[in-house]
C-alpha cells in the first residue's frame, strides 16, 4: 500500500477545508490531483494549447504546459532530468532518444498496447526512430524528412522537361544551367555547423545507398563501397571541381539556405519537405508556384532514398514508476500521438495549420490534407519519397559527441584542408573510439 | 580598550583597537559570506568537478579521475590547435587595437572643428551589445548579400561576390576586425586619458629644448602614456583570450577548425558534449594561462615601456 506522505495529507487537508467550507468544489478537485507535467519546445503553441484544453474538458485531468526554444531544448531538458525536476511527458527528438533512454531518463512504452496499436498506421522508419534496444518509447506527432526541390522555370529555360533522378544528372543540368547563365550555383548546399547538417548529410549518403554505421553499429563510412565515400567525394567535386555549388556552402545554414532558394539564385536545393509551403507562398517566396519536389537524385548504388526524422511524445521514468500518473499520461500520449476521439486530430491540426509532416498514413487520403496539399504542392510525391524514408544510422549515445566531429570533418574536406579519405577515417576513428569507450 | 604595540593601524597611524577590529569583521562578515558563495565556493568546487570525469548524459557513472581530464586535454591535437588560433587572435587582434586606438587618441587630443562630434562617434560600436555586433557583422560578411560584397563590387574591387567567413584562410582575421571594431573605443577612451594627464609644461620646455614632434612623441608622450597603454593591452589580451561571442555568432567554430579557439572549444566541451569535468579542467587551464600572461606582461611592459 502506498505510504501517506507529508505532502498528501497536506494537500488532502486544504482540499478538506475547501470543501467543507463549502467553497470551490473544482479547486478541491485540484488540488487532489496533480496535473500531467508536459514540456516541449516552442513549436506550434497555440495548436498544443488547443489540444490540451479539449484533453482537459474530455478527461477532466489537468495539464501543466511548459516550453523552451528548441535551440535550448536538449541542455534545458537535461538539467531538468538531473535536478528531478517533475516531467511526466515530452517531446523528445529522435537524436537524443539513445541519451536518453540510456539516462535513465525516457520509460518504453511497450507495456501500454493501447498505444502500441498506432505502429499499424505509421511508416516504418518512423516508428523504428522511436526504438532504442529493442524498446519502443513513445507516439509520433511529426514526421517529415529531407527533400530535393527545384525551380520548374529555370529548368524549363535550361531546356529540361524534368528534373534530375540521378546524382550524374545534376552535375549535367547544373553545368547547362550555369553555362546558360541562369545561376552561378545552381545547387544550393547547406552545410553550415547547425543541427540540420546531419540530416542534410544522411540524405546524401542514403542517396548513394550508403551508411554512416552498419546494423551492428560498427562504422563503415570510411568504406570506399559503402556509400558514404561516394557521397562526400560528390560533393567535394560539386564545389570545387564543378563549381555548381558555392563554396560559402560552408556558412550557409537551413533558413539561409531557404531564404536564397526563394530569392530564386538557385536552381535545386535540398530542404526539409515541410518547407515547401514556403517555397510557393507567393508573400515569402519570389518563385512561389515554380518550386516542385522532385525524388532525392540516387548515386550510382543507390535508390532515391532519403533521411527522414521524427518528434514524438515521451514518457519520463518517474511518471512511469507511478502507475496513477502513468495512467493520465497514457491517455495524453495517445490523445496527441494517437488519435483524440477516433481521429488523428493534432497531426492533422499541425498540418494543416503549421505545415507539419506526419506518419500516420491514413492521413495520405484525408481530404482536407489533400486539398489543402495541392495549393502548394504534389501528395503523391510527397507519400512517394516518404516511402523511401530512412531513419538516422548514427542515433546513438554518443551521437552529440560524434556529430561535432563528423561535421567538421565534412567541412574540412569541402573547404580542402584534407582529404576525402582523411576527413572519413577521422569521423569513423572517432566513432570507434566514442562506441569503445561507451 | 587600549591598543597594545605592534597592533594593527588605521589610515593615519593610529592603532586600531581590538573592539574595532571586532566590529569590522562583524559588518565585514554579510559580504564575505556572499563572496564565499557566489565566488570562493564555485571556484573550488569547479576545480573539485574537474578531477571526476562527469558527463551530464551519463548520471549514474561519475568516477573521480585524479587529473585524467588534464592529461587528455594536454594530449588532444585539437587543443594544442586552439591554443594557436588563441594566439593568432589574441595577437593580431591586440596589435590593431593598439595601433588604431593610439592613433585616435592622438586625433582626438587636438584641437580641431568636429572633434566633439567624432568622439560621440567613436562610441557608438562600443555602445552596441556584443550579440548585436556580432549579428551586424554577420549580415555584412555574407557572402550571398552582405554589404561588403556590395561596397567592394561597386567599387570594381572585386568582379564576383566573394566568400568571406567560409574562407577557411579568411575567417580568423575577419573576425579579429569585428573584434578590433568592437573594442577600439574603449582603448581609446583609456589612451586619450592618459595622453590628457601630461602636463603640457613638458611639451612647451621640449619645444624650447629644440624638440621635434616625433621626439616629443617618444620622449615624452610614449614614457607618459606607459600605465594606460599598460593598462590596455592587458586588459584587450585578456578579453581577446576569453572572447566568445563573435564565434558563436559568426562560425560557431568553423568552417572545418578554422575559428575553433579555447573559448569555443570550452563551450563545446562543456554545453555541447555536456562533459562538465573536461569543460572544468579546460576553464582551469584558461584562468592559469591567462593569469601567468597578465603576469608576464605587467612585468615586462612595467619595466620596458
Amino acid at each position: 500500500m502506498k505510504q501517506f506522505e507529508r505532502r498528501d495529507f497536506l494537500k488532502a487537508s486544504a482540499a478538506a477545508a475547501l470543501a467543507g467550507s463549502g467553497t470551490l468544489g473544482a479547486v478541491g478537485r485540484a488540488l487532489a490531483a496533480d496535473p500531467i507535467q508536459f514540456f516541449a519546445w516552442s513549436a506550434g503553441v497555440d495548436q498544443v494549447k488547443s489540444h490540451i484544453s479539449a484533453f482537459e474538458a474530455k478527461t477532466g485531468l489537468k495539464v501543466a504546459y511548459g516550453n523552451a526554444p528548441w535551440a535550448q531544448y536538449r541542455d534545458t531538458l537535461i538539467t531538468k532530468f538531473v535536478g528531478k525536476a517533475p516531467l511526466d511527458v515530452l517531446w523528445v527528438s529522435d537524436s537524443w532518444l539513445p541519451e536518453w533512454a540510456e539516462a535513465g531518463w525516457l520509460a518504453p512504452i511497450d507495456g501500454y498496447p493501447e498505444l502500441l496499436k498506432y505502429n499499424a498506421d505509421v511508416d516504418d522508419f518512423s516508428t523504428k526512430s522511436m526504438i532504442w534496444k529493442g524498446k519502443q518509447y513513445g507516439l509520433t506527432y511529426y514526421t517529415d524528412y529531407m527533400a530535393f526541390f527545384y525551380d520548374e522555370e529555370m529548368l524549363k529555360k535550361a531546356g529540361f522537361s524534368a528534373p534530375p533522378n540521378t546524382w550524374d544528372e545534376v552535375v549535367q543540368q547544373s553545368l547547362k544551367i550555369k553555362q546558360a547563365k541562369l545561376s552561378e550555383y545552381p545547387l544550393m548546399l547547406s552545410m553550415a555547423r547547425e543541427t540540420w547538417l546531419i540530416e542534410f548529410l544522411s540524405s546524401i549518403v542514403f542517396s548513394h545507398g550508403g551508411r554512416f554505421v552498419d546494423d551492428a553499429g560498427v562504422a563503415v563510412m570510411q568504406d570506399k563501397k559503402k556509400g558514404a565515400h561516394e557521397a562526400l567525394t560528390w560533393i567535394v567535386n560539386a564545389v570545387n571541381k564543378h563549381k555548381i555549388v558555392s563554396p560559402a556552402c560552408v556558412e550557409i545554414g537551413e533558413l539561409n539556405g531557404l531564404k536564397a532558394f526563394t530569392s530564386g539564385q538557385h536552381a535545386f536545393a535540398m530542404l526539409g519537405r515541410y518547407r515547401v509551403r514556403t517555397l510557393n507562398d507567393p508573400k515569402q517566396s519570389s518563385i512561389a508556384g515554380r518550386a516542385k519536389q522532385g525524388m532525392m537524385p540516387a548515386g550510382p548504388n543507390g535508390k532515391n532514398a532519403t533521411v527522414g526524422w521524427n518528434r514524438f511524445y515521451g514518457l519520463t521514468t518517474p511518471a512511469a514508476k507511478d502507475k496513477a500518473k502513468a495512467a493520465d499520461a497514457v491517455k495524453f500520449i495517445e490523445w496527441f500521438g494517437g488519435k483524440a476521439d477516433g481521429k488523428y486530430t493534432f497531426q492533422k491540426l499541425m498540418f494543416m495549420d503549421v505545415g507539419a509532416g506526419f506518419a500516420v498514413k491514413p492521413l495520405f487520403q484525408d481530404p482536407d490534407i489533400i486539398k489543402t496539399y495541392a495549393q502548394y504542392s504534389d501528395m503523391k510525391m510527397y507519400e512517394k519519397q516518404q516511402a523511401l524514408a530512412q531513419k538516422k544510422d548514427v542515433v546513438s549515445p554518443w551521437f552529440g559527441e560524434w556529430d561535432e566531429v563528423n561535421g567538421t570533418a565534412w567541412q574540412a574536406a569541402v573547404v580542402g584542408k584534407s582529404s576525402v579519405d582523411d576527413a572519413l577515417k577521422r569521423s569513423a576513428d572517432t566513432w570507434n573510439k566514442l562506441r569503445k569507450r561507451a | 580598550m587600549s591598543a597594545r604595540a605592534g597592533a594593527l593601524r588605521g589610515v593615519f597611524g593610529a592603532p586600531v583597537s581590538r573592539y574595532d577590529q571586532a566590529s569590522a569583521l562583524w559588518l565585514l562578515a554579510p559580504m564575505l559570506a556572499v563572496l564565499l558563495v557566489v565566488a570562493v565556493f564555485p571556484v573550488v568546487y569547479s576545480f573539485w568537478i574537474s578531477l571526476f570525469d562527469l558527463k551530464l548524459t551519463r548520471p549514474h557513472r561519475v568516477p573521480f579521475v585524479w587529473f585524467e581530464n588534464y592529461a587528455e586535454i594536454f594530449q588532444d591535437e585539437l587543443f594544442w590547435s586552439s591554443v594557436w588560433r588563441t594566439i593568432s587572435f589574441t595577437v593580431m587582434s591586440v596589435a590593431a587595437i593598439m595601433a588604431i586606438a593610439l592613433a585616435m587618441a592622438l586625433l582626438l587630443n587636438e584641437e580641431f572643428r568636429g572633434r566633439r562630434f567624432l568622439s560621440a562617434m567613436l562610441l557608438v560600436p562600443w555602445a552596441i551589445p556584443y550579440v548585436a555586433n556580432g549579428l551586424m557583422w554577420k549580415w555584412i560578411y555574407d557572402s550571398g548579400y552582405g554589404a561588403l560584397n556590395g561596397i567592394l563590387l561597386q567599387l570594381d574591387f572585386i568582379d564576383k561576390y566573394m566568400v568571406w567567413l567560409g574562407d577557411s584562410r579568411k575567417t580568423l582575421a575577419l573576425i579579429a576586425n569585428a573584434f578590433v571594431w568592437k573594442e577600439v573605443p574603449l582603448a581609446t577612451i583609456l589612451l586619450l586619458v592618459g595622453l590628457k594627464s601630461i602636463p603640457a609644461d613638458l611639451y612647451s620646455a621640449a619645444r624650447v629644448d629644440g624638440a621635434n614632434t616625433w621626439r616629443r612623441f617618444v620622449h615624452i608622450t610614449l614614457p607618459a602614456l606607459r600605465p594606460s597603454f599598460m593598462l590596455v593591452v592587458i586588459y584587450e589580451t585578456m578579453m581577446a583570450i576569453r572572447h566568445f561571442d563573435l564565434f558563436f555568432i559568426l562560425t560557431e567554430g568553423g568552417p572545418a577548425e578554422a575559428s575553433h579557439v579555447l573559448a569555443w572549444h570550452v563551450y563545446v566541451e562543456t554545453f555541447r558534449k555536456l562533459s562538465f569535468g573536461t569543460g572544468s579542467a579546460l576553464a582551469y587551464i584558461i584562468a592559469l594561462v591567462t593569469f601567468l600572461l597578465a603576469f608576464w606582461l605587467i612585468r615586462t611592459l612595467g619595466r620596458k615601456l
